[in-house]
């Protein structure tokens, strides 16, 4: 039992003597450690500087998110998607409705899905500025994070423009959107595009031939091709080891297969190659983004209203009483999936994200199991850091990619 | 979840039953179905398909062999674990109780495949780490969260809540949706009211 009026003793480092010369130090981390991204804690045992065995402790930012999504009605679990990421919050979204979209086998309108992909796309730049400001901060390059934060908000700006929220957006709804998109929306984005690349340029200055840089990141964490599909890693995990797997590609949902973009792979599988693969994903997504701008239909349907399992319109709901009562039964009863059981994934910033969702035919999911990617993408800490210098952990961390909110759920 | 079958198919043709992500649809024409019931013919259980989703039951004492053998058959090559999970079955069947479901990718193929297996709540399945390094942390929250034992893993103890929570294994259906204990939150006397005792599932 807990006993929340005493402290929680907690050794914060142990001494062992191995042999007359060779000391073994455990070492904990976090935490609150402010490089460790939020509330991981690590376990090192040290031998001087050199990390030995490497234990990550999580659960720390635990909330029950699956137990919670077993208690919702469908529509209801949206908002708490925001919360297992919440740098990437429109992509959680996504991954989720999609997964519910297939069980209940209906399919957004097209205008709706494009418009799903770029705000995707946009969650995906947000999530990578947020990791390489503080990837950098870590290592120790101070004021990369000042301009990539600069640029976050212009990302936010537009989620707030389009959805009125810029964290925690809960902006796609089971069936498309609900919402009209704002009419100047589309020349906001692509003021962006215009914008943005001179921004990566920006960031490249700073670290890619930066020597410091070099020095911490080249050579260290190395994950061979084999050892990354071994551990289930995906996203740029896999792809900075050479591995070509990215769910857009290799089984496209929504509307990737109209749009032309490349997979960056590296070659090392080090800690450079997934900072090189993450900074070319950030300009295949401006590219994504552009081509969606171009092709997404001006007028048309953003919600597939014809269905049975989407929110009635919200339009005549203060005028007519049909209206009215058909909207308040839908909310109030929600609506019943056929019996069965669906996987679906999307690709995240940080990997593949994948929700299962088991129905029994009921408004409430039987089982919802959320597949985060930086759970599994964390499980190969332990191998980068055998053999490694203390202050490379760090590096490590960072390199993962890690949002305690989602590892813990 | 030998049920599903008995759903009638939709009449409108669903988008999704069309992707042929998981392969054919026809359990028949499927190789990885083929092929492992070929190789084990007292494991295999069914075949069932959702949407296009194609997932094999297997026996739990099994499931490391059907899963070693799809990961090196030259035919099939799923290479990827994606993930481990259970589902609690408490309310749609007698027994067992749980149901192992093994999400697996073929990189190589572009396909992907679930394999299922049930236990009993005292019964273990085989780890699936020594074919899958990427099982460890996976089986250690399938067994925080729902109590089911996988034989031979390596470091089998919680991994979310803390070792020392003793209030059993909060995804399974019989666990209250707030814990069986009530808390006293730090700076209060009492704790908070429960609104709410019992889930209310409506029933389908």
């Amino acid at each position: 039992m807990i006993d929340f009026s005493q402290p929680t003793p907690v050794i914060l480092s142990e001494v062992r003597q191995l042999t007359p010369t060779r000391r073994e130090l455990v070492l904990n981390m976090g935490p609150q450690h402010p490089s460790t991204h939020g509330v991981l804690r690590v376990r090192l045992t040290l031998e001087g500087e050199t990390v030995i065995a490497c234990d990550p402790v999580i659960g720390y930012l635990h909330r029950g998110v699956e137990k919670l999504g077993e208690s919702h009605r469908y529509a209801q679990f949206v908002p708490w998607t925001d919360r297992t990421d919440y740098v990437a919050a429109p992509s959680n979204n996504l991954g989720y409705v999609l997964a519910v979209e297939k069980l209940c086998g209906l399919q957004a309108p097209e205008r709706a899905q494009y418009w799903r992909m770029i705000m995707a796309e946009l969650a995906r730049l947000a999530s990578h500025l947020v990791w390489l400001g503080t990837h950098a901060l870590d290592i120790g390059a101070l004021s990369v994070s000042l301009y990539t934060f600069r640029d976050r908000e212009l990302i936010l700006d537009i989620f707030e423009k389009f959805c009125g929220a810029r964290l925690t957006t809960n902006m796609m709804e089971i069936g498309g959107f609900s919402r009209e998109i704002p009419p100047d929306l589309p020349e906001m984005v692509r003021e962006f595009c215009r914008y943005f690349p001179k921004a990566i340029r920006q960031y490249e200055d700073l670290l890619t031939e930066n020597p410091i840089w070099l020095a911490r990141t080249k050579g260290v964490g190395i994950i061979e091709p084999e050892v990354a599909i071994n551990y289930g890693l995906t996203g740029a995990c896999l792809r900075g080891s050479g591995v070509n797997y990215d769910v857009r590609k290799a089984m496209p949902y929504l509307l990737y297969d109209r749009v032309e973009f490349d997979v960056p792979l590296g070659t090392h599988g080090d800690v450079y190659d997934r900072y090189l693969v993450r900074i070319e994903e950030m300009r295949q997504s401006i590219r994504i983004i552009e081509q969606c701008l171009e092709q997404v239909p001006t007028d048309g349907p953003l919600m597939a209203y014809e269905s049975q399992y989407v929110i009635p319109p919200h339009k005549n709901v203060m005028t007519t009483a049909e209206d009215m009562q058909r909207h308040f039964i839908w909310v109030i009863k929600g609506f019943s999936p056929p019996k069965g059981e669906v996987y679906h994934a999307v690709e995240h910033s940080k990997g593949e994200l994948g929700y299962y969702i088991v129905s029994d035919g009921s408004p409430i999911p039987y089982r919802l199991r959320i597949r985060s990617p930086d759970f599994v993408n964390l499980q190969s800490l332990p191998y980068m850091a055998q053999g490694a210098m203390l202050a490379d952990i760090v590096a490590l961390i960072g390199t993962i990619d890690i949002v305690l909110g989602s590892v813990d759920r | 979840m030998g049920e599903h079958q008995s759903v009638p198919t939709p009449t409108v043709t669903s988008p999704w039953d069309l992707t042929g992500y998981w392969g054919p649809t026809d359990p028949e024409q499927h190789p990885a179905v083929r092929l492992v019931h070929e190789r084990f013919p007292d494991a295999f259980r069914e075949a069932t398909v959702f949407r296009d989703e194609m997932t094999i039951h297997v026996d739990r004492r099994a499931l490391r062999d059907v899963v070693a053998f799809l990961r090196t058959h030259p035919e099939l090559r799923y290479n990827h674990l994606t993930d481990i999970t259970a589902v609690d079955m408490l309310y749609l069947r007698e027994r067992p109780r749980f149901d192992i479901v093994v999400q697996l990718y073929s990189i190589p193929r572009r396909q992907r495949l679930r394999v299922k297996c049930s236990v009993d709540d005292g019964e273990t399945v085989p780890s699936l780490v020594p074919i899958f390094a990427g099982a460890t942390w996976l089986e250690r929250e399938c067994y925080d969260m729902f109590g089911v034992v996988f034989e031979g893993h390596p470091d089998l103890r919680r991994i979310l809540l803390p070792e020392n929570w003793e209030e059993g294994h909060p995804l399974r259906k019989d666990y209250p949706l707030r814990g069986y204990r009530d808390y006293v939150q730090p700076g209060f006397d009492s704790p908070a009211p429960r609104i709410r005792g019992t889930l209310r599932r409506p029933g389908p």
